[in-house]
């Protein structure tokens, strides 16, 4: 079949579907129905994937947790320790930082705890967190207003205090300047220095935090550390990193293997790799629903196709009789059956894209439509065309001509 | 130019064996018109179909153009078809979605001619038949001659060496079947093989040379 014959199978097929634009476009609606599902659908599922990795990012640059106690969760960032028994030491602590600095960026110790913040006749509950000046870098958090407290702080024990964004709005009017006004904490009297970024999360927006010395004599009365928050130089080595870690603590806490250890350590690459994988799992299964609609418009186009072919006996003896091939049948109702599918598939991939960006612009649900869905949709509809006009195909050019020619 | 031995042609229906030609020897000479006669059901449509290339023998030898034809698979006939047999029909079977012009292409498609060259050719068949003014109109605009006439130069796009009428002016009035009769045979004496199969007696006269068929045999030949 050479390519001219090929282009006039298509100009024929064409001018047989441009002849019943009503019947063509119900054919096609099926497949227009499946593809704008799956382009979508799989946006749908992208968003999602996105927006959680995204989230993800947001907790800070290739970021290691080491927890107390025993693993709980896959969750990254925990946003409250209180309720653990501090297990890391000091020790521990050095020892992290005496890493190999091509490993190992910052490291730095973190508790929490619940507590009562009062400012003049205001009150609010919020999570202490106690921690060194590395922190912030480490998790991506930074004061907007004011200084973060350094390590001389930290040394001297100092009551001073960098409030999170939620803080300072139920504490104090908007349009105050908090720095330097004392907030009580559980009682003891702190100095506002800072306050810090809004995260838009109530974790951090909702959090204090002070010098770990401090933490530990006025809050928790605990040499321990609940967690040590660890950044990692580069992501490639996260999970060396993470093995040092464990191999350093284990020795250092006399424990034999991660097996019953008193601390266990989170890593965000595996973290991300988790959500990527459920969330390609997710997207995976939207689109495989999607895929079953596509599969059903394709039977709607064998059912009209096969319909198209009976109504056009006559016309195919005539072709037959004129020098049509068989070949040439067959080609004629696949490229017609084809071009219903892909032209369904055009339409239906301009309304999942328009579908998709509407959801994101009215409906602010993260959705992506990405070059490879497009192509797969596409490149599924012209299948679906060939597959399921084969068929139908295949009954026209095995017509007798002469019972076709007379066929009323 | 056309030549059965012994040809036969059997249909089984159920356990009876029926037979639309029985050992039927025709001889058809380049250029020579003939006429096909006989009541429905005495053969002559199979006959037809045989010598048009859209049925199989089930005995005996066809040979067309010094070719046996016998035996050729389904495609090879279509191009035989194509390239040698031009077919006239009663109900003239055009596209009713193609104009007149696509109509009469649509054998020049199947021989794999480029479109110009197309072109080309349909204008010049249309303008034989007397149609250079409707080459754009589809069939439903046309009248029955005019549609016929479309038919006709459908028939000679590919200039085959016979032209086979199949009750051409079967739907058509007599005065208009005249004129249709009247085209055929003026490109018969141009040189084209004219076969007209037909039931109608007085038409028959016209050819030079007519056969009578009755179930399934030659029963008559003359030459006029």
């Amino acid at each position: 079949m050479g390519r001219r014959s090929l282009w006039e199978s298509a100009r024929m097929s064409f001018r047989s579907i441009s002849g019943s634009p009503v019947r063509a476009g119900l054919t096609a609606l099926g497949v227009m129905i499946g593809v704008a599902s799956v382009i979508s659908l799989v946006a749908l599922g992208r968003g999602a994937q996105q927006e959680v990795a995204g989230n993800l990012q947001q907790l800070g640059a290739n970021l290691l947790m080491v927890y107390s106690g025993e693993p709980r969760g896959t969750a990254l960032v925990r946003t409250n320790t209180s309720n653990i028994r501090p297990t890391l030491t000091p020790a521990d602590l050095e020892a992290i930082r005496n890493i190999d600095p091509e490993l190992l960026r910052l490291a730095a110790p973190a508790s929490t705890a619940n507590a009562q913040l009062q400012f003049e006749n205001r009150n609010a509950a919020v999570t202490v967190v106690g921690t060194t000046p590395e922190y912030t870098e480490i998790r991506n958090f930074r004061p907007v207003y004011g200084e973060f407290f350094d390590h001389s702080h930290v040394a001297s024990r100092s009551n001073i205090v960098a409030i999170g964004m939620q803080v300072y709005r139920d504490l104090f009017d908007a349009g105050t300047d908090p720095l330097g006004r004392t907030i009580r904490i559980n009682g003891s009297a702190f100095v506002v220095t800072a306050v810090m970024e809004e995260k838009g999360a109530a974790a951090q927006d909702n959090s204090v935090l002070i010098p770990i010395s401090t933490f530990q004599r006025r809050i928790s009365g605990d040499a321990a550390y609940a967690m040590i928050a660890v950044q990692a130089s580069e992501p490639g080595i996260m999970r060396e990193l993470q093995a040092r870690i464990e191999e350093h603590i284990l020795r250092l806490h006399r424990m034999p293997s991660m097996e019953g250890a008193d601390f266990y350590v989170v890593n965000q690459l595996d973290l991300l790799a988790t959500v990527e994988g459920v969330a390609g799992t997710f997207t995976l299964m939207l689109a495989s629903i999607a895929g079953i609609s596509l599969i059903v418009g394709g039977i709607g186009i064998m059912n009209i196709m096969l319909v198209s072919v009976t109504e056009r006996t006559r016309e195919i003896g005539v072709r037959m009789a004129l020098g049509a091939r068989r070949r040439d049948i067959t080609m004629q109702f696949l490229t017609e059956a084809v071009l219903i599918a892909v032209a369904g598939g055009v339409v239906g991939i301009a309304i999942g894209i328009a579908g998709s960006w509407a959801a994101l612009r009215f409906a602010r649900i993260a959705s992506e439509v990405t070059i490879p869905s497009i192509v797969t949709a596409f490149g599924f509809s012209f299948l679906v065309g060939l597959f399921f006009g084969g068929y139908p195909a295949w009954r026209a050019s095995r017509l007798n001509p002469i019972e076709a020619l007379r066929y009323e | 130019m056309i030549q059965l031995e012994q040809v036969s042609k059997e249909y089984r229906m159920g356990s009876e064996t029926i037979y639309a030609l029985r050992n039927v020897n025709l001889r058809i000479n380049a250029g020579e018109y003939i006429a096909i006669i006989g009541p429905s059901g005495s053969g002559k449509s199979t006959l037809m179909n045989i010598i048009g290339c859209l049925d199989n023998t089930s005995r005996g030898r066809y040979r067309l153009s010094g070719n046996a034809v016998a035996g050729l698979s389904g495609d090879r006939l279509a191009e035989v078809r194509n390239a040698t047999i031009g077919f006239v029909f009663q109900t003239f079977n055009l596209l009713p979605r193609l104009n007149a012009r696509e109509n009469v292409e649509l054998p020049l498609v199947y021989a794999g001619v480029g479109k110009a060259e197309r072109r080309m050719r349909s204008h010049a068949m249309l303008t034989r038949v007397g149609l250079s003014d409707r080459m754009l109109h589809k069939p439903n605009e046309l009248s029955g001659g005019q549609r016929q006439r479309v038919a006709i130069a459908r028939a000679l796009a590919t200039d085959p060496a016979v032209l086979l009428a199949d009750e051409p002016t079967g739907a058509l009035d007599t005065h208009t079947g005249r004129e249709i009769m009247g085209l055929l045979e003026d490109l018969n004496s141009e040189g084209t093989t004219l076969i007209l199969v037909t039931h109608d007696p007085e038409l028959a006269e016209r050819a030079r040379r007519m056969i009578r068929l009755r179930d399934g045999e030659i029963i008559h030949e003359e030459t006029h």
